[in-house]
């Protein structure tokens, strides 16, 4: 090495390190949490996790473009459907598949021993991990509602002025020229509903709440596979739940059995809002609720059975 | 098992249950709100293929539909309307209050479709190529009252009705009584102010063209009382209706709305 | 106070039913004084790592306690005071070295313009200012290695914990990161590090203790167990042929016995490092 050594010899005194007592406490930390969050996304999207928005962005556009021989009105709705659809999907990708790795990948690079051997407490490298995951999740939502939005305002903007051309040519009536304003006024409204963001929100729940999930099984088990099998199981069971009800939710024991597996179908208000039935945000807030009250629950448990773990 | 281990399960299965009442208040709700409680049948199922079958499963009932819809525009295109009917039935069976689906789809039927079979060379006289297309507007005046069932709250079908009575079927009193419904329908969103405003004006002259002059009259009166703020309806079109009929019925000038031609007209509220 | 302290320390781990509990570690006491250096040597399997991972908490004891300074290594105020480097150490790829300092150091509640500062002067310690902001996917082992050590010193802790802190270093790395234990020492720093490399931890550590099969079977300071206290080594130089003879027959006549007769050799490790620092162009990829 070098001649500093010399210079470092003067402290013999430890410097800086906090002195502890018996009984000094380390207290629960958010910027610890956060420090772990910022690193985890930073490794994700380092990693190129969101090369799959590329994807995504082909899907908007073609719906955007493919269907010019429907009405103003059907291909609004198309747009609509499928992008929301190709939201829920992509983003259910990044949640299972962005969570399943997070905990397996720390304890197989053996990075956890570095950062467990830190006063850091256990749960708060959970939280970061998956605070991680959720900030990754919900910046994905973001990019793909602005594209979707933008896509949506240039579809408008098309429609709206091919509509003006074609009745530009020609003398209109009075009544006629209401006709062209009233469907402008429709296609306006159809393109900028603000209740899509309703549904944007409750699926970004819904993902946090599959990330949980996907965290859970992840601090039992260090096989990625096995941890995104399990969560797409869970993925499917929720959305049984709806019908399960239906059919055999005469059984008071089959309620109470239901009851444990979230009820994924309520967070899928897309093709309400798409047809304009309305939601009100009261409802909207009791599914958040019911998701982060879930949330909540698999992250304690994924805290109980982690905390335990042998590293 | 260790102590946290239980309290994981425990964690996962207690809330769970204390969160029942929330999430049967969510279900009920569900149940009033969306897909008008349209059951998937299995017929409805084998008819649309596993592939789509599963994607309802995931709750993309829309995109589904929308599947389904532009299959049937395929049909159209190849001229099998049986099959494009068939289609575009099943899509209303899975999206029971998309008024679009209703209105597009008798719009099919009776402009399109009806067009296309009266016209068809294959028809043996001009008579036979006339019976096939009422056929065709019966099937569309049926698919619009199936859909008023299900979306007896919005504008849209009475609407899409009142049109094919009166376009198609030149009945302008069921014209009028449809318009008339459309305009009083409960629910009537901000977006359709203006087509309802023209809407308006249409049921008064269903009404006029079945021979209830007077009642459209009263119609076009009531229009011009309106609050002229809160609507954008034409108000030149209105004013000269309800001259032209004043007119026309020679009502007595102390009742009139524009009692003198040369002077003011009373002043709208 | 010790630095280290442990009480009975036992782990088992359950395998399948069939072969019923392997017994890692068996009833350790172990003590380590404040600012010794302490080796920990034994076979593969003997219980050293799980020694260490018991220091940090990252697995339970089954039976027995350790303390840190004092402070039951359950709490996580324990690891305020212990820096841990792991036997070949991984980090993440995509973080240049500052980076992750920067991450270690906030982890141990540092931050702002002290942090900063700490990370220069880690840096400038391990050699490493070169290199600082290249991602650690393009550092080489003995850069890991180095990189590790700044961020178990990040916080400046009074002991250290080094799992194989020179395995799969070469000879130059090596000395560096020897020279470093002894420089940590000086400044009044306990480290507790355990090695297969017996040569080298003959150099840096004052005592040593044998694990084999969970039990520690051995333990002293090293100089004492390693000197054979009956006999003397002296060295001559210059001296010719005949006069061997004479010293032979003085060491008879006092008494004592002439065990060996033999040319005195400097180790191969001496070797290569003069013969590296003569040659004018360098010692090549070391920054």
């Amino acid at each position: 090495m070098n001649a500093e050594q010399e210079n470092m010899t003067e402290s013999t005194q430890p410097s800086g390190a906090p002195a502890a007592r018996e009984g000094e406490w380390v207290g629960f930390s958010l910027s610890r949490v956060w420090a772990i969050a910022e690193t985890t996304f930073t490794e994700a999207v380092r990693q190129k996790v969101y090369n799959i928005l590329i994807v995504f962005a082909l899907i908007v556009i073609a719906s955007a473009s493919f269907f010019s021989q429907f009405g103003t009105e059907e291909q609004l709705k198309f747009m609509k459907d499928f992008c929301l659809g190709a939201v829920s999907v992509f983003g259910t990708m990044i949640a299972i598949i962005g969570t399943a790795l997070l905990l397996p990948s720390e304890v197989e690079n053996r990075t956890i021993y570095t950062i467990l051997s830190k006063p850091v407490r256990r749960f708060e490298f959970l939280l970061g991990k998956y605070m991680g995951s959720v900030l990754l999740i919900f910046v994905s939502l973001l990019l793909m509602s602005i594209m979707f939005g933008a896509a949506l305002a240039f579809k408008e903007q098309r429609m709206v002025s091919a509509l003006h051309q074609q009745s530009s040519g020609v003398p209109l009536t009075e009544e006629q020229k209401q006709e062209v304003h009233a469907t402008v006024r429709q296609i306006r409204a159809e393109a900028f509903d603000p209740d899509l963001v309703k549904a944007a929100l409750l699926i970004l729940v819904k993902l946090a709440l599959l990330a949980a999930i996907t965290l859970l099984v992840s601090t039992f088990s260090t096989s990625m596979i096995f941890n995104v099998i399990v969560a797409v199981m869970v993925l499917i069971a929720g959305h049984l739940v709806g019908s399960a009800r239906e059919m055999w939710g005469d059984s008071a024991v089959v309620r109470w059995l239901l009851a444990i597996v979230p009820d994924l179908g309520s967070f899928n208000v897309a093709d309400d809002i798409v047809l304009g039935n309305p939601i009100s945000w009261v409802h909207v807030a009791k599914v958040v609720v019911y998701g982060l009250g879930y949330l909540a629950c698999v992250v304690a448990a994924a805290h109980f059975i982690f905390s335990d773990r042998e590293i | 098992m260790t102590r946290r281990r239980i309290l994981a399960v425990a964690v996962l299965v207690v809330p769970a249950w204390l969160m029942m009442p929330l999430e049967n208040s969510i279900h009920s709700e569900n149940l009033q709100l969306r897909y008008g409680g349209a059951k998937v049948t299995s017929e409805l199922r084998d008819q649309i293929g596993q592939g789509m079958a599963i994607a309802l499963l995931a709750g993309f009932r829309g995109v589904v539909a929308d599947f389904l819809w532009i299959q049937s525009h395929d049909y159209w295109a190849k001229k099998e309307w049986m099959r494009q009917y068939s289609y575009m039935k099943m899509v209303t069976m899975l999206q029971p209050q998309s008024t679009m689906f209703w209105d597009i789809g008798a719009w099919h039927m009776a402009w399109n479709i009806g067009y296309a079979v009266s016209v068809d060379p294959q028809n043996r006289t001009q008579a036979e190529g006339i019976k096939r297309e009422r056929e065709w507007w019966d099937r569309a005046r049926d698919y619009l009252q199936q859909g008023i069932e299900n979306v007896p709250n919005r504008p849209d079908l009475y609407f899409a009705m009142g049109w094919l009575y009166w376009e198609k079927y030149k009945d302008g009193s069921k014209a009028q009584e449809y318009f008339h419904k459309a305009v009083a329908a409960k629910e009537q969103p901000q977006n359709l102010s203006v087509r309802m405003d023209g809407v308006q004006r249409l049921e008064a002259r269903a009404m006029e063209k079945s021979g209830d002059v007077k009642g459209a009259y009263q119609c076009w009166k009531q229009m011009w009382l309106q609050d002229h703020q809160k609507t954008e309806q034409i108000w030149t079109v209105v004013e000269r209706e309800v001259k032209r009929l004043e007119d026309e019925l020679r009502i007595p000038e102390n009742q009139r709305v524009f009692p003198n031609p040369r002077s003011e007209p009373a002043s709208p509220p | 106070m010790d630095a280290i302290r442990t009480e009975r320390l036992t782990k088992k781990y359950a395998l399948d039913w069939r072969r019923g509990k392997l017994l890692a570690l068996d009833r350790l006491n172990l003590r380590v004084a404040e600012g010794e250096v302490y080796g920990l040597l034994g076979p593969n399997g003997s219980g050293k790592s799980t020694t260490l991972k018991l220091i940090l908490d990252l697995v339970t004891p089954t039976d027995g306690a350790a303390w840190i300074f004092d402070i039951p290594c359950r709490k996580v105020a324990s690891r305020l005071h212990v820096g841990f480097l792991p036997e070949n150490p991984y980090f993440y790829r995509y973080l240049t070295g500052a980076e992750t300092l920067q991450f270690y150091g906030r982890l141990c509640g540092l931050g702002g313009a002290a942090l900063k500062k700490r990370i220069d002067e880690l840096i400038e310690l391990v050699g490493l200012t070169r290199a600082r902001d290249r991602r650690l996917a393009g550092y080489s082992k003995g850069m890991l290695q180095r990189i590790g050590l700044a961020q178990a010193l990040i916080h400046d802790p009074k002991l250290l914990l080094l799992d194989e802190p020179t395995a799969g270093v070469d000879p130059i790395g090596s000395k560096d990161i020897r020279d470093l234990i002894l420089q940590l020492k000086k400044m009044g720093k306990t480290v507790l590090l355990s090695s297969h490399l017996l040569a080298q931890v003959q150099d840096v550590c004052d005592r040593i203790g044998v694990l084999n099969l969970g039990k520690l079977i051995l333990e002293g300071s090293v100089d004492r167990l390693i000197s054979d206290q009956r006999r003397l080594n002296i060295t001559v130089q210059d001296l010719p042929e005949s006069g061997r003879g004479k010293v032979e027959e003085a060491v008879r006549a006092a008494g004592g016995k002439l065990v060996s007769v033999e040319h005195p050799q400097t180790t191969l490790e001496a070797l290569f490092l003069e013969a590296l620092s003569k040659d004018e162009r360098g010692a090549g990829e070391h920054d």
